[in-house]
C-alpha cells in the first residue's frame, strides 16, 4: 500500500508524447498536403509550373519571413512526422516485447534527432 | 432449451494447471451467465465463482466470455448461440476456477487515493453547479469490477501499471471543484507506470459496462500530466 511518503519519478515521457502528437498533427494535415500538391497536381498539370519555379520557391523558404517558411515546412513535413513514426515504433517494440528499455529508446529518438538534424541543417546551409 | 457451456476450473490443491470442462444448462432468453453458473454449482457445488447484486451495481461478477472481460449478471446466453467459454479474469492470478486476486488492483486504487481530499473545516455543505457537476461525472460511474484491467495489454505487460479504472478515478477527484487533493495526485500520474504507460488502445472503455471511458480519462490525465511537468520546469523551487 502507498502511504503517500515515497513518491514515484517522474517520466520523461511528456516530452516524446508532445512531440508524437504534434507530428501526429503534421502527419495528418501537411504531409496529405504537400502530397497532393507536390506529388499529384503538380505532376497532372493542375498546378502551373510557374508556382513552384527555382525562384518563387526561393523566396519562399529562405527569404519570406526572414526564412522561417523553410524552418517551419522542414519542421512540419520532416522533424515532427519523425518524431511521431519513431514513438509509435518505441512503442511498437514495447508491445511486441522485442525490445524495451533505454536502448530502444536512444536508439529510436535518437535517430529522430539525427535525422531531423540533417534536415534542419541541408535547410540552413 | 439446453445449451453448452465450457468453466476453466483449477483447484490448486489437486490440478496441475487449469483445465476446461462443458457442462449442459437450461437456458431462455433470460438466462445470464451468471445464471447459467449458479445452474452448473448445483450440479457440482464445488464451482466458485464471485457475485453479489445481479444487476451490474456491486460489480463482483466479472468473468471472460469467449475471451471478452464481461459481467455475468449482464451478459445473456441468447447472444452466444454458437456457445461460450467462461474463463477468468485476464491479468490476474487465479485463486480458485473463476475467482482471481483482486488485490494488486485494489493496491493500484489506493495509490491514487480516490476519495475527496479537502481540509476546509466548517458545518456548510459543498455546493456543486451543474456544470462542475458534468466535469467529472461520467467517470464516477466506476464500480471496480475490474474488466479494464483484463482489457488492458499493457497491464497485461506491466502489472506495475496503475492501470484504466484508478487512474479514471484519479481524475474523476482530479476534476471535481470540492476536492483539493490534486497535487497529491499528481505524481502517481506522472510516474512511468502512471499515465505514460498506457497506449490508448481503449479496449478498457469498450468492456467497460459502466461506460466510465476510462481511455478518454487517462489520455486527459496526460494532457494533465504534461501541463504539470511544463509548470515543474517553471517554478523555481521545483517543488513538484
Amino acid at each position: 500500500m502507498n502511504n503517500g511518503t515515497k513518491q514515484p519519478k517522474r517520466s520523461d515521457e511528456p516530452i516524446w508524447w508532445a512531440l508524437f502528437s504534434a507530428g501526429g498533427v503534421c502527419f495528418a494535415v501537411v504531409i496529405p498536403g504537400s502530397l497532393l500538391s507536390l506529388a499529384v497536381l503538380y505532376p497532372l498539370g493542375l498546378i502551373s509550373a510557374e508556382m513552384l519555379s527555382y525562384e518563387r520557391v526561393h523566396h519562399m523558404v529562405f527569404e519570406a519571413f526572414f526564412g522561417l517558411g523553410g524552418l517551419a515546412f522542414v519542421g512540419a513535413a520532416i522533424c515532427l512526422p519523425l518524431f511521431h513514426a519513431v514513438h509509435r515504433i518505441h512503442h511498437g517494440l514495447h508491445d511486441l516485447q522485442w525490445a524495451h528499455g533505454p536502448v530502444a529508446k536512444v536508439i529510436c529518438y535518437g535517430a529522430a534527432i539525427l535525422l531531423s538534424a540533417i534536415a534542419l541543417g541541408l535547410w540552413f546551409f | 432449451m439446453t445449451q453448452t457451456i465450457v468453466i476453466a476450473r483449477y483447484n490448486p490443491e489437486q490440478d496441475e494447471k487449469p483445465h476446461h470442462e462443458a457442462y449442459q444448462v437450461q437456458s431462455d432468453d433470460n438466462t445470464s451467465v451468471l445464471d447459467a453458473l449458479q445452474q452448473v454449482q448445483q450440479q457440482d457445488p464445488g464451482l466458485s465463482f464471485r457475485w453479489s447484486c445481479r444487476m451490474a451495481i456491486c460489480g463482483s461478477c466479472g468473468v471472460m466470455v469467449n475471451g471478452v472481460p464481461k459481467l455475468g449478471c449482464q451478459t445473456f446466453l441468447r447472444d452466444y448461440p454458437a456457445g461460450l467459454v467462461i474463463t477468468p479474469l485476464s491479468n490476474f492470478a487465479v485463486e480458485k476456477d473463476l475467482i482471481v486476486n483482486m488485490e494488486p488492483f485494489l493496491e493500484h486504487l489506493s495509490a491514487i487515493k480516490p476519495w475527496l481530499i479537502n481540509t476546509a473545516e466548517g458545518t456548510q455543505p459543498h455546493v456543486q453547479t451543474p456544470k462542475q457537476l458534468a466535469k467529472y461525472q461520467q467517470f464516477a460511474n466506476c464500480i471496480n469490477c475490474g474488466l479494464c484491467y483484463s482489457a488492458c495489454p499493457q497491464f497485461g505487460l506491466n502489472p506495475e501499471f496503475r492501470g484504466p479504472a484508478a487512474l479514471a478515478l484519479a481524475h474523476r477527484y482530479n476534476l471535481d471543484s470540492r476536492d483539493q487533493g490534486k497535487a497529491q495526485r499528481m505524481p502517481e500520474l506522472n510516474a512511468k507506470n502512471g499515465v505514460w504507460t498506457c497506449t490508448f488502445v481503449g479496449f478498457c472503455s469498450e468492456v467497460c459496462p459502466k461506460k466510465v471511458d476510462p481511455a478518454a480519462a487517462i489520455n486527459q490525465g496526460k494532457v494533465e500530466s504534461a501541463k504539470d511537468m511544463i509548470v515543474s520546469v517553471l517554478k523555481p523551487s521545483g517543488a513538484r
